[in-house]
């Protein structure tokens, strides 16, 4: 009886015939229209020769991707993405992984403070970004008139004007807003590594950093890793905290790809596609070397 | 029940649909007898904005023109031109538009001609310097709509308490001023240098002028590097920025920062334009002004600077836009202008305003109007050359000069070859 199934089933009705199609479908055109097509625009886009009014003056080859590598601030502003990636999410990770360990102690208050801890998280990071530079004004800002009656420093700084002061600050502000996402990544990791384990660990005499070292960071890493990648995807494209602070200036010494992208718009939008595609390149190999990554997380 | 899903299904994928399909055009206005105007926005509080002049003008002008209705959208400073870029790029283009810059609409062939929207009479009546600004290679396309030129504030008080008597007609006496305030600390910022994005094209322009530099030689060729241009920066850097005479990062300064110091009695002096009178009166500081400093001597002619009105052909509402803009211009002029406090840029408006005894707070402004300055506005590669300015051209203040310069100049051309 079983054999004679299937003929049955190619019997019924056209819509039984596409399967999960039905259901996909809306997802799949969403998907389509909200990411394929925007993603093949930019690409053409980045193709075109556009004047500064919008209007479209024809193809302009590869001409917009030679102005974006030939402009001079180019390597400089890649740099400085490659290294704000890199302090940001470095420094969000160990502090983190501090914070996570003293959230998994029992201690009163615990629940008071890991609320506490959503903060930054639960508060707009333009808003974030806009009180911190209130709060570095050179004239009216309370950090300035704070130092300067501690004796710290003799004058007020203008602490976002020059390069030098910004991309520090700009760092501890990205790292503020990434601690609360990767404390609680870490903390439910630290919380899924079973009680018996330590015990085992307490018995055989280990201390407590080596067990810190064998056992925790071990295990913690499938959570670890989600939180870097993350975190890698987030800060390299963040753009609210640089262009509330500084809007990449004085010039473009502030900037990351994300904000020069947006700088070029004003004068040239193709090349501002054209840093997009590279930008968007970037990220794919991101996103590649995470899968790379994972899978060799889960053959360990 | 699969027929259920499959309509569940269907109405999903409608909506989203529906969401995306926002993002286009919406409605083509084909009536022939509306006319839409997009105007930015000159006021600083709900009591003053543009939309409430524009609103009056278009139930004025429908009352007597009872066939043709006016489209009022009016847009904030900081968002009108990517969202015309927008509109442009959409098909969904205006039918006049009042807005900074108009030469790069001329290059893509977008504008009526002046002759075309205006009646001779409206035409004749604008002051001639300002129609001149308006056109490109010899046409005019933009129609000047309010101008303003600069001159130099100074706070008395801060003067006073430092002991300067004149206020500085050179580039030395400046320095020297500036240096007596720092002295007797009578201000946080002796000279106050917005050199940031919002308008380091006009602070820039305003001391190259007075070195006999400039953007542009008499032919037009941009000459952003010049060496009198290089040299007027080396002055800055050497002068102002190094011995702490300004603010310590001019490129991150902009000049809405610059006029609230001002008007909080925290800077010696600065160069402005008539919005900063009210400012100033608004912060009961007691300031003088007097004409730009140049190098030799004070500026023969200072910047001008004026905001346009333009037309598009994209409608086809030749006509209707003639007589809206002649309504305009005879009838509704000096009202805009009185609102704001800003120069005119029509004679019966300007005779009016000289004459009435209102605007005596401008009279340094319409003295300096007539053999004022502009920027390049009639090559249609301005409009990018100055964003390029906005971005960078600040650093030349710290940085080596002759660099920031010469970078810009390099952008200048190209975008001269790309126009």
């Amino acid at each position: 009886m079983s054999l004679k199934a299937p003929p049955v089933r190619r019997s019924r009705g056209g819509l039984a015939r596409l399967g999960p199609l039905p259901w996909i479908a809306p997802v799949v055109l969403l998907i389509a229209v909200v990411v394929v097509w925007p993603v093949i625009e930019l690409v053409r886009t980045s193709f075109l020769n556009i004047s500064i009014a919008g209007i479209v003056r024809g193809p302009a080859g590869t001409d917009k991707y030679k102005k974006l590598f030939d402009e001079t601030d180019f390597s400089h502003v890649i740099l400085w993405t490659a290294l704000w990636t890199v302090v940001v999410v470095g420094v969000t990770m160990v502090v983190s992984l501090g914070l996570a360990q003293l959230f998994n102690q029992r201690f009163p208050g615990r629940r008071i403070t890991r609320w506490a801890l959503i903060a930054p998280w639960a508060a707009s990071v333009l808003m974030t970004a806009i009180g911190f530079k209130w709060m570095l004004n050179q004239t009216a800002g309370v950090l300035n008139t704070a130092l300067i009656d501690l004796g710290i420093i003799d004058k007020s700084k203008d602490w976002l004007g020059s390069a030098g002061t910004a991309w520090p600050w700009m760092m501890f502000v990205a790292v503020f807003v990434s601690l609360p996402f990767t404390t609680y990544t870490l903390l439910a990791g630290l919380q899924t590594i079973p009680a018996d384990v330590y015990e085992a660990a307490r018995i055989d005499g280990a201390g407590s950093w080596q067990t810190y070292r064998g056992i925790t960071l071990p295990l913690l890493r499938p959570a670890f890793l989600v939180g870097v990648v993350i975190n890698l995807i987030n800060v390299f494209n963040s753009f609210p905290i640089i262009w509330a602070m500084t809007q990449g200036g004085p010039g473009s010494d502030t900037a990351t790809t994300t904000v020069f992208m947006y700088k070029l718009k004003e004068t040239d939008i193709g090349e501002s596609a054209a840093m997009s595609v590279v930008n968007f390149l970037m990220v794919v190999v991101l996103v590649l070397i995470f899968l790379k990554v994972s899978r060799w997380n889960e053959e360990d | 029940m699969n027929k259920r899903a499959a309509a569940a299904g269907a109405a999903v994928l409608a909506m989203a649909l529906g969401v995306t399909a926002c993002g286009g055009d919406s409605g083509d206005s084909g009536d022939k007898n509306t006319i839409k105007l997009v105007a930015a926005d000159y006021g600083d509080k709900k009591s003053n904005a543009s939309k409430i002049y524009w609103d009056a003008v278009a139930k004025d002008f429908e009352k007597k023109h009872k066939d043709i209705k006016v489209d009022v959208q009016v847009i904030n400073w900081n968002d009108i031109d990517k969202q015309v870029k927008t509109m442009i790029q959409s098909g969904n283009v205006p039918d006049l538009l009042q807005t900074g810059g108009y030469a790069d609409k001329v290059a893509d062939d977008l504008l009526y001609k002046a002759d075309d929207v205006l009646s001779p009479k409206t035409k004749k009546n604008l002051i001639p310097s300002f129609a001149k600004a308006g056109e490109v290679d010899g046409t005019q396309y933009g129609i000047p709509w309010v101008s303003s030129s600069r001159v130099l504030f100074y706070n008395k008080k801060v003067f006073k308490k430092a002991g300067i008597k004149n206020p500085p007609k050179t580039w030395d006496e400046l320095a020297d001023a500036a240096k007596k305030i720092k002295d007797s600390k009578a201000a946080d910022t002796p000279y106050a240098l917005p050199l940031g994005p919002e308008e380091a094209q006009g602070e820039t322009m305003m001391w190259e002028l007075g070195n006999g530099g400039g953007y542009t030689d008499s032919s037009g060729k941009y000459t952003i590097d010049s060496k009198k241009n290089v040299e007027t920066f080396k002055w800055l850097q050497d002068k102002l920025v190094k011995p702490g005479l300004t603010y310590s990062n001019p490129a991150t300064t902009d000049r809405k920062t610059a006029f609230a110091d001002f008007a909080a009695g925290k800077v010696g002096m600065l160069n402005g334009h008539p919005s900063l009178v009210q400012m100033a009166k608004d912060g009961k500081v007691d300031y003088g002004v007097t004409s730009i400093p140049g190098k030799e001597g004070p500026l023969k002619s200072t910047l001008g600077v004026a905001d346009w009105m333009m037309a598009f052909k994209d409608g086809g509402k030749q006509k209707q836009i003639k007589t809206f803009l002649d309504f305009v211009y005879s009838k509704k002029m000096l009202k805009f202008d009185e609102m704001y406090n800003f120069p005119p840029v029509t004679q019966d408006a300007l005779k009016t305003m000289q004459s009435n005894g209102k605007h005596d707070d401008l009279k340094p402004f319409f003295d300096e109007l007539q053999n004022a300055k502009f920027y390049p506005l009639g090559d249609p590669s301005w409009d990018v050359v100055s964003a390029e300015i906005k971005k960078t051209g600040g650093k030349a203040a710290k940085e080596d000069p002759k660099k920031v310069l010469g970078d810009l100049q390099k952008k200048a051309e190209e975008a001269a070859a790309n126009k």
